[in-house]
């Protein structure tokens, strides 16, 4: 029975897939019409890309243990692309094992205000309630803040740990989103051709025209700022360039002779685009993937800088913001997110460059 | 005499040409143009002609992997242009494709045991231990070993490559192969293995061949009768010998008089044909080969000959034996 279903479907794997898929939509309607929040809206996302990535993405690296080696070694010859590799694990075991070391990046406490990173000392004139007066006093750095603090007196590491969260999600799950719907738009408009391809490419032609920005502020306006908003509205308008980049890679694929091949075995439609084109495509869009991960997170931080955020979580753009507000009293506010982000989005670009070098087809011997 | 097997009825197979923004329908490429022919079981059938006259597109319609734009196709007798998508998954189990070029023939991303395995588990057929076990007999059968199963392509030769793709198309036990210049992309050293191997398994396992390239040495060595092409038409179909003894068109007699023959001092009747193909777009009138043939009369540049039986069974399109 279960071969049987299994079989129909095409596999073990796509049947644990629509399994998961729909156990996810009975939580949605049980979300919408009986209990309340049984998951976060994002809980939704964590857990379909969870169940993409373990099953279309390490499965198959695991089962192909030698491609999965060579893929490693040509990547590895990049020094660069390994040392970005290392500093986004370490950001992303900062932002998951971070927050149960670190303080409440959101308490508030005056008393403690502007204090300076360890190893630091800065003036500052302070009212005393005692003499009713202002006095000028030394404050040292102290282990208690190592990064410092804010004009609010919230603690700067804590804060930065909590950004690295935000901005690794955002990244990702936009970047997921968006190369999802760019990968099947792409390959279903290069299989197909004819008035497909030219519906699905014109679509992508107003979509590129689209200003996401004045969508954003819009649905922001609406709704109100969340996370979840700023995620989905950067991957369902980020998909557009992916799109074009697989359609035309599909489109060379198309007429190699092993997809008429497949076609002269008996193959269907979407097993030929599952099995063979898209597998074929994988690799250019894992390289577009980590190219367009430092954009999304720089396209967050600045919706944060200028205030367009999720207020309630505190990411690296809204700590900037405040930061420069205060830059004259406390320049390490600013600076800290500053050189993460600049270090973030330097780390994925050398990542990038190193897969992309491994995946190249033309370098392939 | 043996059975037919595929019986082809005036196939024709048209691309559209398209110009403009709303995609114009201006013209059409007469790929192939009226053809009509028979397969038996257990022969082979060479089909030769230069490149661009329309014997892959002809390949490809006859196993509907393109729709013939008219005309008839009938498999054991009947007619496989009418079929549905549930049959024609069905006929893709007796019918069968070997294609030119073993470098783009097999999915870089597969391995070869999955690329020689996707046909038997398109169809359902076996467990995935008796789908390896089959896998591990074709490889071995096509003179590879079992271990290249966990290979992918790009490990492989070129020879080895198109014994691969033999074994693919062995893969669902056809009655009928269509080899597309199976060998023209491969060194000449390795053409004779492959070429032997086509045909001792056509011995061992019964198959009928449509042979297509454009070499008439690698055609007369395996076909037991041959259809000449010219520019979507076939102009003549004789037995092999007949026709490399007794050329009657003279596009054949040209074709033949280009093949090379190891003797530097034989003296030979040298026929070169003046000019280029016509395009297909728009066909010459009367005679398609008017335009070349080096013995044209009037007659040819008005009427278009039609393909006549002959003596000893062989057809040809020609005025000249009107």
């Amino acid at each position: 029975m279960m071969r049987r279903i299994s079989r129909k479907v095409g596999g073990l794997r796509n049947l644990i897939f629509i399994g998961t898929l729909l156990v996810l939509g009975l939580i949605i309607l049980l979300d919408i019409y009986l209990v309340d929040r049984i998951l976060e809206p994002l809980g939704y996302f964590y857990i379909f890309f969870a169940a993409v990535a373990v099953l279309y993405g390490v499965y198959p690296l695991y089962t192909n243990r030698r491609l999965t080696r060579y893929y490693w070694e040509r990547t590895s010859r990049h020094r660069l692309s390994i040392l970005g590799l290392a500093f986004i694990i370490f950001l992303a075991a900062a932002a998951l094992i971070g927050p149960l070391l670190t303080q409440d990046p959101t308490r508030v406490d005056f008393d403690e205000k502007n204090v300076p990173p360890v190893g630091f000392t800065v003036q500052q004139s302070i009212y005393d309630l005692n003499t009713d007066k202002f006095v000028v006093r030394e404050i040292p750095g102290t282990w208690q803040h190592p990064l410092g603090t804010d004009d609010k007196g919230r603690d700067l590491l804590a804060m930065l740990v909590s950004g690295a969260g935000v901005s690794l999600q955002v990244g990702l799950l936009a970047t997921l989103i968006a190369i999802l719907i760019g990968t099947i738009m792409g390959v279903v408009s290069a299989y197909y051709g004819g008035w497909v391809d030219m519906a699905l490419m014109r679509f992508t032609d107003i979509m590129m025209t689209f200003p996401f920005f004045i969508l954003l502020v819009f649905i922001i306006f609406i709704f109100g700022p969340s996370l979840l908003f700023i995620i989905l509205v950067i991957g369902l308008t980020g998909w557009t360039g992916t799109a074009r980049l697989v359609r035309s890679e599909a489109l060379s694929l198309r007429t190699r002779e092993f997809i008429m091949a497949s076609r002269s075995l008996g193959a269907s439609d979407a097993r030929i685009v599952f099995r063979h084109l898209i597998p074929n495509v994988l690799s250019s869009v894992i390289v577009i993937a980590t190219l367009s991960i430092p954009g999304v997170i720089l396209a967050e931080a600045a919706l944060s800088f200028i205030g367009l955020g999720d207020p309630t979580v505190t990411s690296w753009g809204m700590i900037l913001n405040a930061g420069q507000r205060s830059l004259d009293t406390a320049w390490w506010v600013a600076v800290a997110p500053g050189i993460l982000l600049f270090l973030t989005v330097l780390a994925f670009n050398f990542l990038g460059d190193g897969i992309r070098d491994a995946f190249d087809p033309r370098s392939q011997v | 005499m043996s059975q037919k097997l595929v019986e082809v009825e005036n196939l024709k197979k048209y691309y559209p040409v398209t110009a403009g923004l709303l995609s114009r329908h201006v013209a059409d490429v007469k790929a192939v143009d009226g053809v009509s022919f028979n397969i038996m079981e257990r022969e082979t059938l060479g089909l030769v002609g230069e490149s661009g006259c329309g014997k892959s597109s002809l390949g490809r319609a006859l196993l509907r992997l393109e729709e013939p734009t008219s005309g008839r196709v009938l498999y054991k007798g009947s007619d496989i242009t009418t079929w549905n998508r549930r049959q024609l998954k069905e006929f893709r189990k007796e019918a069968q494709m070997i294609f030119q070029d073993p470098q783009s023939s097999l999915d870089p991303r597969m391995t070869i045991g999955d690329s020689i395995g996707e046909a038997l588990l398109i169809h359902g057929v076996g467990t995935e231990k008796e789908r390896l076990e089959k896998v591990a007999e074709l490889l071995q059968r096509v003179g590879l070993e079992p271990e290249h199963a966990a290979r992918y392509p790009h490990e492989l030769s070129g020879g080895q490559k198109q014994r691969v793709g033999i074994a693919r198309a062995l893969a669902v036990n056809p009655k009928l192969v269509v080899a597309d210049e199976p060998v023209s992309a491969l060194d000449v050293s390795v053409q004779a293995q492959i070429l032997n191997l086509i045909m001792d398994l056509q011995h061992e396992l019964g198959l009928a061949y449509l042979f297509i390239a454009h070499d008439l040495a690698v055609i007369g060595h395996v076909s037991d009768r041959i259809a000449v092409m010219y520019l979507g038409q076939i102009v003549e179909l004789a037995a092999r010998k007949e026709l490399f003894h007794h050329p009657l068109h003279p596009y054949t007699e040209a074709l033949l008089s280009a093949v090379p023959v190891p003797d530097p001092h034989q003296k030979r009747k040298k026929t070169s044909l003046p000019g280029e193909v016509p395009s297909p777009v728009e066909p010459p009138p009367g005679c398609r080969f008017h335009t070349r043939c080096p013995r044209v009369m009037e007659l040819c540049r008005q009427e278009p000959p039609v393909l006549r039986s002959r003596e000893g069974g062989r057809l040809v399109s020609c005025h000249r034996y009107g």
